[in-house]
């Protein structure tokens, strides 16, 4: 049953032919159902939730429950797997958690704070909240530590936005460049 | 049931530990054999290398001159030959993306390429002649005038390599086996050593690249080209009889505005960069206006933003997105952001190097 599952969530995946599930596939309800699950997580998943998950999820975990036996000792299937070299589900694992961690990465080398310039003495002192200056004071109770850390939040995230845009603008302009740089070439040479 | 089954995991466990005993034992042992090798190795080597020194000046010379040849051919065979080339991208800390690249000269003497990026939803980037059309997942599909696809190959060192002189030296290091072939390795170092130096390694039949690895001031791999499969053929692939011309998009019209002039110059350029682009306008992302400059030795382009200092980051920043080293600092008036595929330190002195011209 299990490996039944797992071919197809393979199949979904596009790691096995066809031919092996799709019979099965449809004669099978429980399993029928297994791939109708399985298309509701992924969405879920990818944030894409189209598919409305129209199923009594209740009753579903209950009866499940209920079929559930009580494993006490290591699974039989483990050890089979490992010699019989059907390692598909350990390796397409991995390759997840490799995804997942490489999204987001940009590794900070160092961020340096000095010489911050003092554009916080405005006449207007009580205006802006002096949060987030650097070398500033510490906040000194509870009550004034949590809009800081929200604000810093804020701050946190605008810094983030705007060190993209720049990123983004500068590979969009090392795109543009070679090809200003033939058109006017071919400009050159049309005169 | 369970009860049954438990001592056959038992035993399998014992079986596997026994099997593992094996392995590690006999590879014990191999290393132990091939230790005796290497002593021997190391000092003809050594012997090999005083040799080398007291011929390297003569040799300098000569490398610097055999370079020039091969990548000579190098550019003849990539834009004059028929071929299909698959390759990997590895990134530290990324995942690999696979590419496919041909190129066909036409029985009209048109020349056409494909670059596609092999996971997920793809790129695909044609040219036909000097025109690039780009066709990505998240964007309408748009043609350039160029005539060179911007992949992760840097094209002047493809096509123009005699232009990076002013900034690199070329050198050959050697002979190597490459993806199954001979192949030829040459380093390409920046002349001032500001930034990041190249190996490469040309296949020396066909003179094509192999591998080409990008390195940091301490030598270690940031990037890695490494090509799979590499075919010649007599006739263009059948791909291109395939592509329709006339439903590519048309190119666009690049606006040659007027260059509007900054009130500040850098005073330090690595050597062998140039300024090739200036101008003031509003980011994209964030609609911030900016002064810009764009820097460029024809391998590594460099973007140098200042914007007044109330509006910027707030603080100094340092990071890197993948090749490209991030630095914003703000100088008690602007807010200075270097962006560039160069070491930190040298995006620092650029960055450093500032002076306001006429205020």
């Amino acid at each position: 049953m299990t490996q039944q599952q797992e071919k197809v969530s393979a199949f979904m995946d596009g790691e096995i032919d066809s031919s092996e599930i799709l019979d099965a596939l449809k004669n099978d309800p429980e399993l029928q159902g297994q791939w109708q699950r399985y298309h509701v997580i992924r969405s879920g998943l990818r944030k894409e939730a189209s598919v409305a998950p129209q199923l009594d999820i209740t009753s579903q975990v209950a009866a499940a429950l209920d079929n559930e036996p009580t494993v006490m000792a290591p699974k039989r299937s483990g050890w089979r797997k490992m010699f019989s070299g059907s390692v598909t589900p350990f390796a397409r694992q991995s390759g997840q958690l490799a995804v997942a961690a490489s999204v987001a990465m940009a590794v900070i080398l160092g961020v340096q704070q000095f010489n911050q310039p003092d554009q916080v003495n405005s006449p207007t002192g009580g205006a802006t909240p002096l949060i987030g200056t650097p070398g500033g004071l510490a906040p000194v109770s509870l009550e004034q530590s949590r809009p800081v850390s929200r604000t810093d939040m804020a701050t946190m995230m605008e810094k983030k936005r705007k060190i993209n845009a720049l990123i983004s603008d500068h590979e969009q302009q090392v795109k543009l460049k070679q090809a200003k740089q033939d058109d006017n070439q071919a400009k050159r040479e049309q005169q | 049931m369970q009860d049954v089954q438990l001592p056959f995991v038992f035993k399998r466990c014992l079986l596997a530990g026994l099997i593992s005993a094996f392995v590690i034992s006999s590879g014990a042992y191999a290393q132990q054999a091939s230790d005796g090798t290497i002593d021997q190795e190391e000092s003809e080597s050594a012997a090999q290398s005083l040799e080398r020194q007291s011929e390297e000046v003569k040799q300098d010379e000569e490398a610097a001159r055999t370079a020039t040849h091969w990548l000579k051919q190098l550019a003849e065979t990539v834009s004059e030959q028929n071929f299909q080339v698959s390759f990997v991208v590895t990134r530290m800390g990324q995942e690999t993306t696979p590419y496919l690249w041909r190129h066909a000269v036409m029985d009209d003497g048109t020349s056409m390429e494909q670059l596609n990026l092999q996971n997920g939803p793809g790129q695909e980037q044609i040219r036909v002649g000097n025109t690039v059309s780009v066709f990505e997942p998240d964007s309408q599909p748009y043609s350039v005038n160029s005539g060179a696809i911007h992949g992760p190959i840097p094209s002047a060192l493809l096509y123009n390599p005699e232009s990076l002189k002013a900034a690199y030296k070329f050198v050959t290091v050697g002979r190597a086996r490459v993806s199954g072939r001979t192949a030829q390795q040459l380093r390409v170092i920046s002349r001032d050593n500001s930034r990041f130096s190249y190996q490469m390694w040309l296949d020396e039949s066909s003179g094509m690249l192999l591998k080409f690895n990008t390195l940091d001031l301490q030598g270690s791999v940031l990037e890695q080209i490494q090509v799979t499969s590499l075919t010649l053929s007599e006739a263009p692939h059948p791909y291109f009889a395939k592509v329709n011309k006339a439903s590519l998009p048309q190119p666009m019209a690049t606006r040659d505005g007027e260059t509007p002039t900054h009130n500040w110059e850098l005073g330090y350029l690595p050597q062998g960069m140039k300024k090739v682009k200036q101008d003031v306008r509003r980011l994209p992302g964030t609609g911030q206006v900016v002064e810009y400059k764009m820097l460029s030795d024809g391998l590594v382009d460099v973007s140098v933003y200042v914007q007044s200092a109330r509006q910027a980051l707030g603080s100094d920043v340092a990071l890197r997105h993948e090749l490209n080293t991030f630095l914003s600092v703000n100088n008690g008036n602007v807010q200075i952001t270097v962006v560039g595929e160069i070491p930190l330190p040298t995006a620092t002195a650029i960055a450093q190097s500032l002076t306001v011209t006429n205020p």
